[in-house]
């Protein structure tokens, strides 16, 4: 297992009271799988990927769990070892919105030199570059632009570039596609299928875009209000997804083979104040008295899905 | 003399746009003045009473458009022309107060296009108050009701409502004054996927009940099919397909328009994999001369360089530009 994440709770302190965002959390990445991470805004999908980066931003903090990379914490590392061992080399991050995560008065080139010198690589930088370009589809000579001489597309695979650049073993993706057409959407996903068997990198692909997930994913994980409602294989997941959320999210997607969607009703709870029982109670259609009482325990079926809900 | 009217126009139109092109200008301080052609010679009607879906990617021109045809914004060349009470008025040359009983907007954010200091309240008695109109409190009521927000918050703030009720009090600021045309620009972009489903069916109920024609602007292109009767397919500033919302999802028949529904993604995994290569070019160039979409084509022939095509009713009601056909 490249990564295990043990019950992970990131709770914020913020004036109005303790926010549980994420709220333990259990998740497994093997070497060169590709896992999906999904939910509403507000789920707390984000705040895992920092989590994991250990850049989870304050009042915010990680305050239990265990973050298990090829066996070893990294929540116990001190934080100048695994800025330098980890961060980057190891694990990196394409961030949501990181499009507009370069600087606008550097050229491309200069700033993942940048990235590159920090972390004493080894050789020609402007090879290392040719090559980086090459591994997303993109001409080299882009390199030399400034950021705002690039396309949408374009500069979020030259992030994803500078991501690669110390050839991470993990490579977190928040909603990488999210800005984009459709037709860009497509090329980044074809681009992370290919990163994955020619480098044998895994991804964590967070997005609320589902119908995006099921093109790319080997594993799902459906996140509600902190905590994991579902998760399992894609064929299971998108074709026969067992918990009430995971199918009402499923049902509210708009595909173009479908003629009608529904909406989840309700909102999500204030996680300052979550909900006793399952934290899907408010929204969910089945819910029964031991729903209102008692939280759901992760049950895992022979299909390798495994659901936290009270039908099962 | 008989007037000429644009690809799939019927008599029964509430908007005309006629040749409409609206030219930006770029840079000029410390660079090159660019011309940016957000239109380009753009003629189509909106017939009475439907829910026109206008599809394309950022840039493309969807919501220039959709200003222009209610007065935000002025065209460059070329006019548009609102056909309400039995008479044709120029949007253009019109004072404000003139079409703005007629037409609304909805806009895509609706944390930023909601005072949120106001109470809801007040958010929606405003226009009416504006308009000198009578019987505020059951107007009120009704469009509460329309878009189905509970009564109670009418006393709340519009900062203590949540994303999808905030669109929801949007659109009820739109219907309350009876308007004939709404423009709504992207209402669902901002919203979870949970949320989408519901907005689409309060616009649904209000051309039902109100009988309100309109522009649905977005760049979701399932959304667009699920509630429009018809689509207009835009590409960097000029029309490339218009036809029946069924017919254009179903039967597309602009390479572009193609290529946007093959990169759909569909909850299936049986196609993960199986995915094709996107058959286009994802980077934009604009060409000088012939047809928009030569450049990234897969079909481009050497007369698609040289000459531009214009719309052309191919099948009954769908009308596309391209020299396939």
């Amino acid at each position: 297992m490249l990564l295990e994440v043990k019950d992970l709770k990131i709770y914020f302190y913020t004036k109005r009271g303790v926010v549980k965002a994420v709220d333990g959390v259990n998740l497994n990445v093997d070497k060169g799988e590709i896992v999906g991470l999904a939910g509403e805004s507000g789920s707390g999908k984000s705040t895992i990927g920092y989590g994991i980066m250990r850049l989870v931003p304050y009042p915010g903090k990680i305050i239990e769990g265990q973050i298990l990379f090829k066996g070893e914490d990294i929540l116990k590392i001190d934080e100048e070892t695994f800025r330098r061992n980890y961060r980057w080399k190891k694990i990196a991050m394409v961030f949501q919105g990181s499009m507009s995560g370069f600087t606008p008065v550097f050229k491309i080139k200069d700033q993942i030199i940048e990235v590159l010198k920090l972390h004493g690589w080894n050789g020609d930088y402007e090879e290392r570059i040719k090559e980086l370009f090459k591994m997303v589809n993109m001409d080299p000579v882009l390199a030399d632009k400034y950021p705002h001489e690039l396309s949408g597309g374009q500069k979020q695979r030259a992030f994803i570039a500078m991501a690669l650049a110390l050839n991470p073993e993990l490579l977190i993706a928040d909603e990488p596609t999210t800005a984009l057409d459709v037709i860009v959407q497509q090329y980044i996903i074809n681009l992370f299928k290919k990163l994955r068997k020619e480098l044998g990198i895994s991804i964590i692909f967070i997005t609320h875009d589902l119908a995006l997930l099921s093109e790319v994913t080997d594993r799902n994980y459906i996140l509600y209000a902190g905590k994991i409602m579902e998760s399992g294989p894609s064929e299971i997941i998108f074709k026969k997804p067992r918990h009430p959320y995971t199918q009402a999210l499923i049902d509210s997607i708009a595909t173009l083979d479908k003629d009608m969607i529904k909406g989840i009703p309700g909102t999500m709870p204030d996680l300052s104040n979550p909900p006793v029982g399952c934290r899907f109670n408010t929204r969910c259609p089945f819910a029964k008295d031991i729903c209102f009482k008692e939280e759901p325990k992760m049950r895992m079926f022979s299909d390798g899905d495994e659901v936290a809900c009270w039908l099962y | 003399m008989v007037m000429k009217l644009p690809a799939g126009s019927t008599n029964n139109y509430i908007v005309r746009v006629e040749n409409l092109s609206v030219y930006f200008t770029k840079g000029g301080m410390f660079s090159k003045k660019i011309l940016i052609k957000a239109l380009d010679n753009v003629s189509l009607t909106i017939r009475n009473r439907e829910i026109l879906g206008v599809v394309g990617e950022s840039g493309s021109g969807k919501t220039t458009l959709g200003r222009t045809t209610i007065g935000l914004q002025k065209p460059t060349y070329g006019n548009v022309y609102l056909n309400v009470d039995g008479k044709e008025i120029n949007v253009a040359k019109a004072k404000f107060k003139e079409i703005n009983k007629y037409v609304q907007m909805v806009y895509q954010d609706p944390y930023s296009s909601i005072d949120p200091i106001m109470r809801v309240y007040d958010v929606l008695a405003m226009p009416l108050r504006y308009r000198k109109e009578t019987d505020i409190d059951r107007k009120i009521e009704d469009a509460m009701r329309l878009v189905e927000l509970p009564l109670e918050l009418l006393e709340n703030r519009v900062f203590q409502l949540s994303g999808g009720q905030r669109q929801r009090l949007s659109i009820a600021r739109a219907i309350i004054v009876n308007p004939r045309y709404i423009v709504a620009d992207e209402p669902t972009t901002m919203l979870d996927a949970s949320l989408k489903g519901e907005i689409l069916k309060i616009i649904k109920d209000a051309r039902e009940v109100k009988g309100i024609t309109f522009m649905l602007i977005t760049h979701e292109l399932p959304l667009a099919k699920i509630i429009s009767d018809r689509i207009v397919v835009l590409y960097l500033g000029k029309v490339v397909e218009i036809g029946k919302a069924n017919e254009i999802i179903k039967n597309p028949l602009h390479p572009y328009t193609q290529a946007l529904i093959d990169a759909y993604p569909r909850i299936n995994p049986e196609m993960k994999d199986k995915l094709k290569e996107a058959k286009i070019k994802p980077d934009i160039e604009r060409p000088e001369k012939g047809c928009i979409f030569a450049p990234r084509c897969p079909f481009a022939m050497p007369k698609c360089k040289e000459q531009e095509p214009s719309l052309k009713e191919v099948a009954p009601d769908h009308y596309v530009a391209c020299w396939l056909y």
